[in-house]
């Protein structure tokens, strides 16, 4: 059966990842022994990535749009408000998220879709519900343990018509 | 009267057949409905009676409100075993209201919570979420009845099978089978014997569906491929495979090493001929036959039902000093 998957993770959590991955390992490398300065350097160097990797997860878990106050409490407050309004401009720049005027503050949003969002709070939906099944009809309910082969054998049958 | 009151409570496994029999052999769309009402008419029935039990049972407990004359011997005599029995409809019939009740809050706060994670989607009828694990819902409700598919599953379908998917999900919601679907599944708390019901309509809801695609779609076997696929897509996917498992239901779930389950029962009728808009069968075939003893069977039933729950009001009635 053929059946492409569309990766859905979040792309822009990756990538940050990934490059301060790859710039933390190369100076570990070069760098050993340099001294205080360096390594608090290389830490505060790979928290920018690593940050901004942080507010957009929270943001993710939002639902809705969220102001920088709810992120800043959402992260356990080790950062400064004003950190996390540099970081949300940041991301902004990079059009990892978006801002809509609310009040006096704005409300930010995770700008990669309002889709993926979406199926992120239906997938906790879906997840927590046991008897889900009772309310919403699905397409195609469980197989048991024998009906995976009858089926394949139903539709390998040659067309009758 | 006698034992006669119990009746309600123990009729409706008198109902097992007529589901077995209309699942198979009666259109989808009827067996629904009859199942549905049969389902429905015996929880009533069965709800009725134990409330007079309680009511027999709590007006000889010293200090209740109940009148005095509900408690006399005359009344008592129409219940065999009146303490036992009255007492043990005080827990039976907590236990029906507050499993009715939970049934109901959860059924509406799955429709709340999944109407509140497509807020912010634009309100077209179909919510595509792109999540790698496949779905699709119909979702009843909230400002307008919505389809909710994943990408996973629609990137598993060829074009006329989404069709056929979006015309199966479109039929769920105009013939509003999640009434059908609540209201059985009230009934099975109400008395754990009409489960079987739900079971049965719980799969005729689908097959209608089914057919109801078909014909939208026009090729029967579109729509089978379709459903097989999206099954064996499931399958593949542990995370929901193991959910609908534990929603699927109990009683197929035990008999599913002998017979098949509802996907390949649906696959293998929808590659058959579609099946007969005629009401009913012919009362000359074999089928017919079983058909017809059996909604004999149950009409009985919920005519007895009904029967004791109204002689128990009388004799109430003609007890109650005015």
């Amino acid at each position: 059966m053929r059946c492409s998957r569309r990766a859905t993770g979040p792309r822009v959590y990756t990538m940050a990842d990934r490059e301060t991955a790859g710039n933390g390992g190369k100076r570990q490398a070069t760098e050993r022994g340099q001294g205080v300065t360096d390594d608090r350097q290389r830490s505060r160097r790979r928290g920018q990535g690593e940050l901004e990797a942080l507010v957009l997860s929270a943001l993710r878990e939002a639902d809705g749009p969220a102001t920088a106050g709810w992120v800043q409490e959402r992260l356990g407050g080790d950062l400064a408000y004003t950190t996390v309004i540099t970081i949300l401009t940041r991301l902004l720049a990079k059009g990892a998220v978006t801002r809509e005027r609310g009040g006096r503050s704005f409300a930010w949003l995770p700008a990669s879709d309002e889709a993926g969002l979406a199926a992120h709070r239906m997938r906790r939906v879906l997840d927590g519900e046991r008897d889900r099944e009772a309310v919403l009809a699905s397409f195609v309910t469980g197989l048991g343990p024998e009906d995976e082969r009858l089926l394949r054998e139903l539709l390998d049958r040659p067309e009758a018509d | 009267m006698g034992v006669f009151v119990f009746l309600p409570l123990v009729l409706p496994l008198t109902a097992w057949p007529v589901a077995r029999l209309a699942e198979q052999h009666l259109h989808p769309r009827t067996a629904t409905r009859l199942l549905t009402g049969v389902a429905a008419v015996m929880a009533v029935c069965s709800t009725v009676c134990l409330g007079l039990l309680m009511v027999v049972g709590t007006a000889q407990l010293p200090g209740n409100p109940l009148p005095d004359g509900w408690s006399d011997p005359e009344v008592r005599a129409a219940v065999p075993h009146d303490e036992i029995a009255g007492r043990a409809a005080i827990p039976a019939l907590c236990v029906v209201a507050l499993l009715c009740a939970r049934t109901l809050w959860r059924h509406r706060r799955v429709r709340r919570r999944a109407h509140r994670a497509l807020a912010g989607l634009p309100g077209t009828e179909v919510a595509v979420l792109p999540d790698g694990v496949p779905y699709a819902y119909a979702l009843p409700g909230g400002r307008r009845d919505r389809i909710v598919v994943s990408t996973a599953l629609l990137d598993c379908l060829e074009p006329a099978e989404r069709r056929a998917l979006f015309a199966h999900e479109r039929a769920h919601l105009a013939a509003r089978h999640h009434r059908h679907l609540l209201a059985v599944q009230l009934a099975a708390r109400a008395n754990p014997f009409l489960r079987p019901l739900r079971t049965a309509v719980a799969y005729t809801a689908e097959r209608w569906a089914d057919e109801e695609a078909a014909r939208t779609v026009g090729s029967r076997r579109t729509v089978a491929r379709a459903i097989g696929r999206a099954a064996l897509v499931s399958r593949a996917a542990p995370h929901a495979a193991l959910a609908s498992f534990a929603g699927l239901a109990f009683f197929t779930g035990l008999a599913s090493f002998a017979a098949p389950g509802p996907v390949p029962r649906r696959v293998t009728a929808l590659l058959g001929p579609a099946p007969t808009v005629r009401r009913w069968p012919s009362v000359f075939t074999t089928v017919g036959l079983a058909v017809w003893c059996a909604a004999a069977g149950t009409a009985v039933s919920a005519m007895s039902s009904a029967n004791s729950a109204v002689t128990m009001l009388v004799i109430l009635h003609a007890a109650t000093p005015l």
